[in-house]
């Protein structure tokens, strides 16, 4: 029996749960070590007029202070466009933009120091918002368009035809764990670097980059992450160039790490979007044409801003079958701090616009928009094509919708809404379905790519190193389970290596929820490599000694941690003599896999291709309660279905389908980012920005695998999760879009996202009357 | 150098004058079972940069440093007769010297015999644990509730689990495989703290340090831990500017994040006496350092409606550390428990070198935080009456998210009627001026009216007028002046309307 397809525990879970798992910030103090943190820039929009260091080179324990005139390798860099620099030059363009770098012996020397670096700097207008980057043609590239179909003829053909706006609100990451790096320098100015990153690749390609170094004289490793998100993608990167730069200079370990207001003021998070749309339908609310701008502010820099707008228009159409499509992208260039991958990485931003289109198309036919939604829903055989040209294959979207409809409940409970919402008088309800449909790759082809390291020791326990860095989400878990079965061994006699450059090069960040996918299948990769020649060795030993048997390796089994001829199954060896055996055969026991996604590819220039090997889909139904007087809001109860495939480790899939939910319930409704007039972040820390607590989760909370034995063109037939059911979340805000419409239509076509309580009770606000009114009316 | 030497000649005189009452210039306090003496610089540490850089137990986690997130938590136990009581608080927001005499307990201090407990073993099996980076603060506040189960043996439920964890942020999970290990927590395994530690030898070892007061110094700062309350006025009577830190929920926030740096410091933690709750006369009367869980213990059948503020008030680390008396001289516009004092009419006692003053609570705010009390005065007395059976009392604390979160606009309102006849009514707001309000207008327009929506929606109107509200982070001006007025339609709907809608 295998352990793939078992709930085994998270490989750091013993270590959790008793405080001794080690981050970042946990490990020892080096002696000699230094503090690094940073002057960062205090306004949004501005000329450097002049640097003054005098006072802070003066305080105590100050050891150093570099500006951008102290790199010696290239200040600018960006893992898409180059336009990012580690230390503002001329200008600052973002609040938190690093100029200048501490280096002190004490925490206590660095702050002193950091109040007293003296920058004079000539502040210019920020821009801050999309309305603003428009009007100022402010934009970090290129529009990018997918095209299909004639929309002027769809609009033609349709009965109905509207047209609004929609927004959508930033997010922050809210990983526990701060941004952090260790550096230690060593001989020939290499370095290793320990950094809380999702992409030590990139964090190793950017230090030599920025110190002038070769790739191969920086070793990253990362042993874990207290959360990432996709926060730790490009961003971790900084902190670690700084303490590089600190550890270059002085030939001192150098530790940086950011505490929680620094980094949700200074570090990006989900980009914002403004939307507007043209969308024409049939009298049964069928689309037939739809014209969408997507907007997004992508701040200072463009990040990854460019490919979160990308997965954006390709998540336009999420769940529907859109004839004639016509979906623009453009990302604005603002003065925040470059927003950058976050969880669904701009499909959720995607998604929820064509959400909200059919509850507005609903809302204006009056009709459900369960059925409004399930007559757009894309088709098995036919009206299966995405405006990008990729065929839905295994479409279980219709079969995801029926089911989520029935295990709810959810015609009768919407019923009771109804009901209720015509009786009370202090609370209203809203009940909603969506699905999802998520496109699985890198739409940049070439990071879909990886690489890992299988060691085999004479003992016959097993070490594992690939790309993939762990932040709780599994990944590890679910490549031991992987290893463990190509070699029918128990997954505890398997080890995951923390994941480091100098084991796995050229590594792709651990995102886009493909991490087990590419870097699981490279493991297998190398295991069956291994496994064949432990085979070989096994069919010589097993024939000797008079067996009556040859040698015939196709013979051989690994079962039960053992390993034995079919022909002969009462001989036996286990896993630690065949290892020990092949040893001493002189047999190779190490080897690098890989695995290179097939097939997909996909064109900006025509706005076509196939960028995903498969789509992960699932459905969700949610119910809320609001109070009318506070604009207070709970969700009642969730019913989600996932099709993941068949599930590597359904307790850990599990957990990142809860975990995502809550996570995307935050984003549309108690999590706001607000800021001052100046671009200055006021909700900065967990008393005024509101991450879901576990009060907020609903008391009803279903989870389901839906079955799904088909997904043969991934790993042992699995599919990728961590992101995905963040959209399933999706639901909960069109329920307080239906809630508010039950006492005001007007009202609910203003609501944007987060739905805040206070966002709630300001759209109610001008229809107050009315919805008094209603209720008045329905009781006579 | 010359404040140094005069620092020590003050502190030289006040022994003198205390009688040379013997006293400590270290903090004692108990680590997982092992005494620490913590002397200077470090007696002035956050507890959690003290265990994590100091004592080098990096179990406990710092993300927020103000008492949102839990992922500190710590178990704090205080002697309580022959028994320590553990109760779990955020160890980034309580300072060392808070912590003279009692036994802490962190992540490391909880395994049995060098094996997982059954929380642990658990939250394992139920995948409980992601990044892991707040695991050890649930883990730690989740013990907390099993150690109450040690005896009964009886499996928590899923109200007492969230409870446990209200004050604990996780981002990853979605707190669903939490709450199951919690429930799948196996109780026969549950092991007393008690046990662990036994209490017997550590009281006697706090024993021997108890007869001595700590006055600890580092630098320019002071800390003071008086065991009386003569003892602790004559303090600050010498000391103006001196800052009681007695649960230290807000100061030390300040401290954290807002370069606040208090330089002579007193806490009343080893006073006797002074943490009681009691009823007399139709009074209830709490102690200047009875902390808001205790509070909440006792309200919660005599007066239900406060009991559910304190329950959304705060997580139950920043209850068990802050008290009523703090969030009364803290006086913030929308301190959680103001609006229920100044509608009930409670009493503070201030306790000064001259005796005992008696303030009522709508006159204690001059202004924003300025507060009729003397320097040398200390709150050892909160006196509310209870509500009456006739009477109708609610109270409403509206923010971004219900649970642990300060509020954007607090009320409470309580009413007296006949029949459909408003006798009177006395009504506060919070949030909406820089003290808490009494709304005398309202009030006015109410007495004598019939108790009909339209009367509510007029006297919402008039209760509008009489704020001025700001925007800010919490909310814009506009959104609270529709709450100030739409807040007493909702009440009398909820006079009217039986439903409970929030359900816990």
């Amino acid at each position: 029996m295998g352990s793939v397809g078992k709930d085994i525990a998270h490989d750091s879970a013993v270590g959790h749960v008793s405080g001794e798992s080690i981050y970042i910030d946990d490990m020892a103090f080096a002696k000699n070590e230094l503090i690094v943190d940073f002057y960062a820039s205090p306004v949004a929009n501005g000329k450097i007029v002049s640097i003054d260091l005098t006072r802070a080179s003066n305080v105590p324990g100050i050891v150093g202070l570099y500006t951008h005139k102290d790199i010696e390798g290239h200040n600018k860099f960006g893992p898409i466009i180059a336009d990012e620099y580690l230390l503002a030059e001329e200008k600052v363009e973002f609040i938190g933009q690093p100029i200048v770098v501490i280096a002190g012996e004490t925490r206590k020397a660095v702050l002193a120091a950091r109040k007293v670096i003296d920058v004079k700097i000539d502040v210019l207008e920020p821009t801050l918002t999309i309305d603003q980057s428009i009007a100022r043609k402010q934009y970090l590239a290129e529009p990018r368009f997918i095209k299909r179909g004639d929309v002027d003829a769809g609009f033609a053909e349709a009965d109905h035809i509207l047209e609004g706006r929609f927004i959508s609100g930033g997010q922050d990451h809210f990983y526990l764990e701060g941004q952090a790096a260790i550096v230690y320098p060593g001989e020939y100015d290499n370095l290793v670097v320990h950094s809380s990153t999702q992409h030590p690749s990139e964090v190793q390609e950017v230090i030599a980059h920025v110190l002038g170094l070769q790739q191969n004289q920086v070793v990253c490793i990362t042993k874990r992450m207290g959360g990432g998100f996709g926060g730790k993608e490009c961003q971790a990167t900084h902190p670690a160039c700084m303490a590089s730069l600190v550890a270059h200079k002085t030939k001192r370990p150098a530790r940086i790490v950011y505490n929680k207001d620094d980094d949700m003021s200074f570090t990006g998070g989900r980009h914002p979007f403004q939307n507007d749309y043209k969308v024409g339908f049939t009298k049964d609310g069928v689309i037939t044409a739809l014209k969408t701008d997507l907007y997004t502010n992508g701040g200072a820099a463009n990040d990854l801003s460019t490919a979160v707008l990308g997965r954006a228009m390709t998540h336009a159409d999420n769940a529907y079958f859109i004839a004639n499509a016509h979906i623009n992208g453009y990302a604005c260039k603002t003065n925040l701090p470059p927003n950058t991958a976050f969880r669904g990485f701009g499909g959720p931003q995607g998604v929820v616009n064509i959400e909200n289109i059919m509850e507005e198309i609903a809302l204006f036919l009056g009709k459900d928009p369960f059925d409004v939604r399930s007559a757009n829903c894309y088709g098995i055989e036919e009206r299966n094509t995405t405006p990008y040209g990729q065929i839905v294959y295994n479409n279980l979207l219709p079969a995801l919708l029926k089911k989520v409809a029935e295990t709810s409940d959810y015609k009768n409970r919407l019923e009771a809404v109804k009901k209720f919402n015509q009786t009370s008088k202090t609370h209203l309800k809203g009940i909603s379905i969506t699905p999802v449909k998520f496109g699985i790759s890198f739409t940049t082809k070439f990071l879909n790519q990886a690489n890992a390291m299988v060691l085999i020791y004479k003992d016959g326990t097993v070490l594992v190193s690939t790309g993939a860095t762990e932040m709780g989400q599994g990944a590890n878990t679910k490549i031991r389970q992987l290893v463990a079965d190509e070699f029918a061994i128990d997954p505890n006699m398997v080890i995951m290596a923390p994941t480091a450059t100098d084991k796995n090069n050229n590594t792709s960040a651990t995102a886009a929820s493909a991490a087990t996918d590419l870097n699981g299948s490279a493991a297998v990769d190398a295991c069956v490599k291994i496994r064949q020649r432990l085979a070989e060795c096994a069919a010589n030993y097993l024939s000797s000694d008079g067996a009556g048997i040859s040698p015939s390796p196709s013979h051989i089994v690994f079962a039960d941690g053992n390993v034995f001829d079919k022909r002969r199954p009462d001989k036996k060896l286990t896993f630690a003599e065949i290892v020990s055996a092949a040893y001493h055969e002189r047999i190779n026991l190490g080897e690098r896999g890989f695995y290179a996604t097939p097939g997909i590819d996909f064109n900006w220039k025509t706005g076509v291709g196939q960028p995903f090997l498969y789509y992960t889909q699932g459905a969700a139904c949610s119910e809320v309660l609001i109070d009318r007087f506070t604009g207070e809001l709970k969700v009642v109860r969730a019913d989600l279905w996932m099709d993941i495939g068949k599930s590597i480790n359904p307790g850990i899939d599990r957990g990142q389908i809860t975990g995502a939910y809550i996570q995307g319930m935050g984003w549309v409704t108690t999590e706001e980012l607000r800021r001052s007039e100046d671009g200055v972040l006021l909700s900065h820390s967990p008393t005024t920005y509101k991450i879901p607590n576990v009060q907020d989760m609903p008391r009803v909370f279903n989870v389901d695998l839906f079955d799904n034995d088909k997904n043969d063109v991934n790993i042992k037939g699995s599919k990728a999760v961590g992101e995905p059911p963040f959209l399933l979340a999706i639901s909960v805000w069109t329920a307080v879009k239906q809630a508010i419409a039950s006492v005001s239509k007007e009202a609910a076509q203003k609501l944007k996202l987060p739905a805040t309580n206070e966002e709630i009770i300001m759209c109610m606000a001008t229809s107050k009357k009315s919805a008094l009114a209603s209720a008045k009316q329905t009781k006579a | 150098m010359l404040l140094g030497c005069w620092q020590r000649y003050h502190i030289y005189a006040f022994a003198r004058w205390l009688n040379f009452k013997p006293m400590r210039d270290y903090i004692v306090l108990y680590i997982n079972g092992k005494e620490c003496r913590v002397a200077g610089a470090d007696a002035f540490l956050p507890l959690s940069s003290y265990l994590r850089y100091v004592q080098s137990a990096t179990g406990t986690k710092v993300v927020c440093e103000e008492g949102d997130c839990g992922a500190c938590t710590v178990l704090s136990g205080a002697v309580s007769g022959d028994e320590i009581a553990y109760r779990p608080i955020n160890a980034c927001i309580q300072n060392v010297y808070q912590l003279d005499l009692r036994h802490v307990i962190t992540i490391e201090g909880l395994k049995v015999d060098g094996e997982l407990n059954c929380v642990q073993k658990s939250m394992v099996q139920n995948q409980g644990a992601q990044c892991g980076f707040c695991t050890p603060g649930i883990v730690v506040a989740m013990c907390s509730l099993f150690d109450k189960k040690c005896e009964s043996k009886t499996p928590a439920t899923e109200e007492e689990i969230r409870d446990a964890l209200t004050g604990n942020l996780c981002r990853c999970t979605g707190y669903e495989p939490i709450i199951r290990a919690g429930l799948e927590t196996n109780t026969e395994e549950a092991i007393a703290l008690r046990a662990l530690y036994p209490s017997r030898q550590i009281i006697e070892s706090i024993g021997k340090h108890k007869g001595d007061a700590p006055l600890v110094q580092y630098e320019e700062r002071i800390f003071f831990g008086p065991q009386s309350i003569s003892e602790a006025v004559e303090f600050k009577a010498k000391h103006a500017g001196t800052t009681i830190i007695q649960g230290g929920t807000d100061v030390c926030v300040q401290m954290n994040k807002r370069g606040f740096d208090p330089k002579v410091i007193m806490s009343l933690n080893n006073v006797s006496g002074l943490n009681e709750l009691n009823v007399e006369d139709g009074i209830l009367r709490v102690g200047g350092r009875a902390t808001l869980a205790q509070l909440e213990e006792k309200v919660t059948q005599l007066i239900p409606e406060f009991a559910d503020i304190l329950w959304v008030f705060g997580s139950p680390q920043i209850k068990n550390a802050g008290t009523l008396a703090g969030n009364i001289v803290n006086a913030s516009p929308i301190a959680d428990t103001i609006p229920f004092l100044y509608v009930m009419d409670a009493e503070f006692e201030l306790t000064g070198s001259k005796g005992v003053r008696k303030v009522k609570a709508d006159s204690f705010y001059k202004g924003y935080k300025k507060l009729d009390l003397q320097s040398d005065e200390i709150v050892t007395q909160v006196n509310i009456p209870l509500p009456k059976k006739s009477s109708t009392l609610k109270l409403y604390k509206v923010s971004k998210r219900k649970n642990l979160d300060i509020s954007t606009f607090t009320a409470a309102v309580v009413m007296e009627r006949e029949n459909d006849q408003i006798r009177s009514a006395r009504i506060a707001y919070g949030g909406v001026a820089e003290v808490v309000l009494r709304l005398p207008k309202t009030e006015e327009f109410l007495a004598g009216k019939k108790f009909t929506e339209e009367t509510f929606v007029a006297a919402g109107k008039i209760a509008r007028g009489e704020i001025r509200p700001i925007s800010d982070v919490r909310g814009e001006a506009d959104f609270r002046l529709i709450l100030a007025e739409t807040i007493l339609e909702k009440f009398f709907h909820e006079c009217n309307e039986e439903q409970a809608a929030w359900a816990r």
